[in-house]
């Protein structure tokens, strides 16, 4: 905790912190509080104009409605949250693994093409994804994959964000422990999985947190196109798509997707924090 | 001993090794990042033609006319880009200040830290999906400003009664426009400088208290030591934080540029979307370009 001569502050000052960081502290809260008071509002409320943040009288109905429609749907709800759950674990892991091998080397082996590798990297994050939807969807239709769990869980491997993230975090572990390593006779693959792996935490699970967040949110729609290998999202925004009546229902349901990520971030809050540290100042 | 194992044979070795290990993001990278996006110049430039039936579709090479259709023919998209360009101009440095504001707030030593800290982080993570689903996508927000507009026109915004109520005509009513327009905006702002405030303050905490305390023996007030210390050893960091916003600001879905294009792949027109996007890249990395040199030169770089 290096703080330097700030720790001296009067009570005025103090009060003045405070003062400012509720204030701001409530613009960033405010859509999460949202979003958690809506859900336990009852129908009346949630329409009442001007609309009131805090629940008056707090009720589970949405949620039950929620649950109900969830046993009226055609295939059985748990295979949703199956797949949900299958494309986001296997889509992270897979690109943890790739992105921090990639990372790792460009990071610390001077091979020729490394440096240009990582300035198209570095540009493909500036590029929208929206216009690459019809080439992306040729891809798929030519790999024969149009229609499977890889059509989204093989794409999530190769990610720049997560790749960039990794790399920048990468430049601070010291070559010497590396070299130390090599010295005693590691192999490649094991220098990178029992030394490299273990010092970098902190990255791979702030990448793990975005990769998460994308995934579990996917909706697919684009490639997937049976039924019973549809997401999680997709039935609930189908649930939600019954209009106003189903207002009710939608807020539980940004609550019930919401969960999830909020929790893995939670999870792994003080961690992401660091990553987020060391990759901004190593430019 | 090491000097040996430096030679060729080592660096070769060294080679092979990281191409084996980066060949699987490599190839995943080229077949879903950098093939679309080849195969969207291509169509930028063509005539689409699609075939929903098979799945296919047909191009015809048609030169520069979509890009000429983009600036020259299209009504909007000058306008909007224009739009986008002067908002960028205030938002930015709006962004920069106040993630650099709440970064030197941050910093303080105060109860919870570690809490108020990831408070200031949510939007970051949420932001991707869920935030921005519950502001834009929605349906039930869409649903319920369709209901309240429909009650009542007039107050479609929630600072909308407030304006009904002040801007009464007369002398100030410009004036306030502009100050209720700020008063949106800062809540977009802080929404948007989550990540800025991180990196701010990971700088902050790089810096050597012992250089606070050489400087306070030296008889230099907090005033003094904020802009000789506190800002040229954080100016690094303002260069990347503009450089993070400025492509942040422009490629966030709810930017006009980026509606403008999405609407018109959902129209079909897949060769005008793909100019229009590929003018805007082209925009936005020229601007980075231009900032992120104008800025380098003032950054100092402490040894």
């Amino acid at each position: 905790m290096k703080i330097g001569l700030q720790q001296t502050r009067s009570i005025g000052g103090n009060i003045l912190v405070y003062l400012i960081l509720i204030l701001f502290g409530a613009f960033f809260a405010w859509p999460l509080i949202f979003a958690i008071n809506n859900a336990f509002k009852p129908l009346n409320e949630i329409f009442l104009f001007p609309p009131k943040l805090w629940v008056q009288q707090p009720t589970l109905d949405n949620f039950q409605d929620l649950f109900v429609m969830m046993g009226k749907s055609r295939i059985t709800f748990s295979r949703y949250i199956f797949n949900t759950v299958f494309i986001t674990a296997a889509g992270t892991f897979g690109h943890i693994i790739i992105a921090s091998m990639g990372a790792y080397v460009i990071s610390k082996y001077k091979f020729p093409g490394s440096q240009l590798f990582f300035k198209i990297v570095i540009i493909t994050l500036m590029f929208n994804g929206y216009v690459t939807q019809i080439p992306n969807f040729l891809v798929m239709n030519r790999l024969g994959w149009v229609d499977t769990f890889a059509s989204v869980i093989i794409p999530a491997f190769a990610m720049p964000l997560g790749f960039f993230l990794l790399k920048q975090f990468m430049d601070t572990v010291p070559m010497t422990l590396i070299e130390a390593a090599k010295i005693d006779g590691a192999k490649e693959l094991s220098i990178f999985w029992r030394i490299v792996m273990p010092t970098i935490k902190p990255a791979w699970l702030t990448v793990m947190v975005f990769s998460v967040n994308a995934l579990w949110q996917t909706r697919a729609s684009n490639f997937i196109f049976s039924e019973q290998l549809k997401t999680l999202p997709y039935a609930l925004s189908q649930i939600v798509a019954g209009g106003v009546q189903r207002a009710g229902v939608g807020a539980a349901v940004t609550l019930f997707i919401m969960i999830v990520p909020l929790v893995v971030f939670i999870s792994a809050q003080s961690n992401i924090i660091e990553t987020m540290a060391s990759s901004g100042i190593k430019e | 001993m090491l000097k040996k194992l430096r030679n060729l044979d080592f660096a070769g070795k060294n080679a092979i090794a990281g191409y084996l290990f980066i060949s699987p993001f490599i190839i995943g990278f080229l077949v879903f990042m950098v093939a679309p996006i080849l195969e969207s110049i291509r169509m930028s430039l063509s005539e689409v033609n699609l075939n929903l039936t098979e799945s296919k579709y047909a191009m015809v090479f048609n030169n520069f006319t979509n890009y000429n259709k983009v600036f020259r023919v299209d009504p909007v998209f000058n306008r909007l880009l224009t739009d986008e360009l002067i908002k960028m101009v205030y938002t930015v440095p709006a962004i920069i200040v106040f993630s650099f504001f709440v970064a030197l707030i941050l910093n303080q030593k105060f109860k919870l830290r570690g809490f108020v800290r990831s408070v200031f982080f949510l939007p970051v993570i949420l932001s991707a999906g869920v935030m921005l689903g519950l502001e834009v996508d929605n349906s039930l927000l869409q649903d319920m400003q369709q209901l309240i507009a429909e009650s009542n026109a007039a107050t479609s915004r929630i600072t909308g009664v407030i304006e009904r109520l002040l801007l009464t005509g007369g002398f100030f009513d410009s004036f306030l426009y502009y100050i209720i327009e700020i008063v949106n905006g800062i809540y977009n702002i802080a929404l948007t400088s989550g990540l800025q405030i991180i990196i701010f303050l990971s700088g902050l905490q790089t810096i050597s208290p012992s250089m606070y305390e050489a400087s306070k023996i030296e008889g230099a007030t907090a005033w003094e030591s904020f802009w000789k210390i506190t800002f040229p050893m954080i100016s690094s960091l303002i260069l990347v934080n503009m450089v993070y916003s400025v492509i942040d600001y422009f490629v966030r879905s709810d930017n006009q540029v980026m509606q403008r294009i999405t609407d018109t792949i959902g129209k079909g027109d897949y060769g005008f979307s793909s100019a229009m996007a590929w003018s805007y890249f082209i925009i936005v990395i020229a601007v980075v370009g231009v900032l992120a040199a104008i800025i380098s030169r003032r950054v100092y770089y402490y040894e």
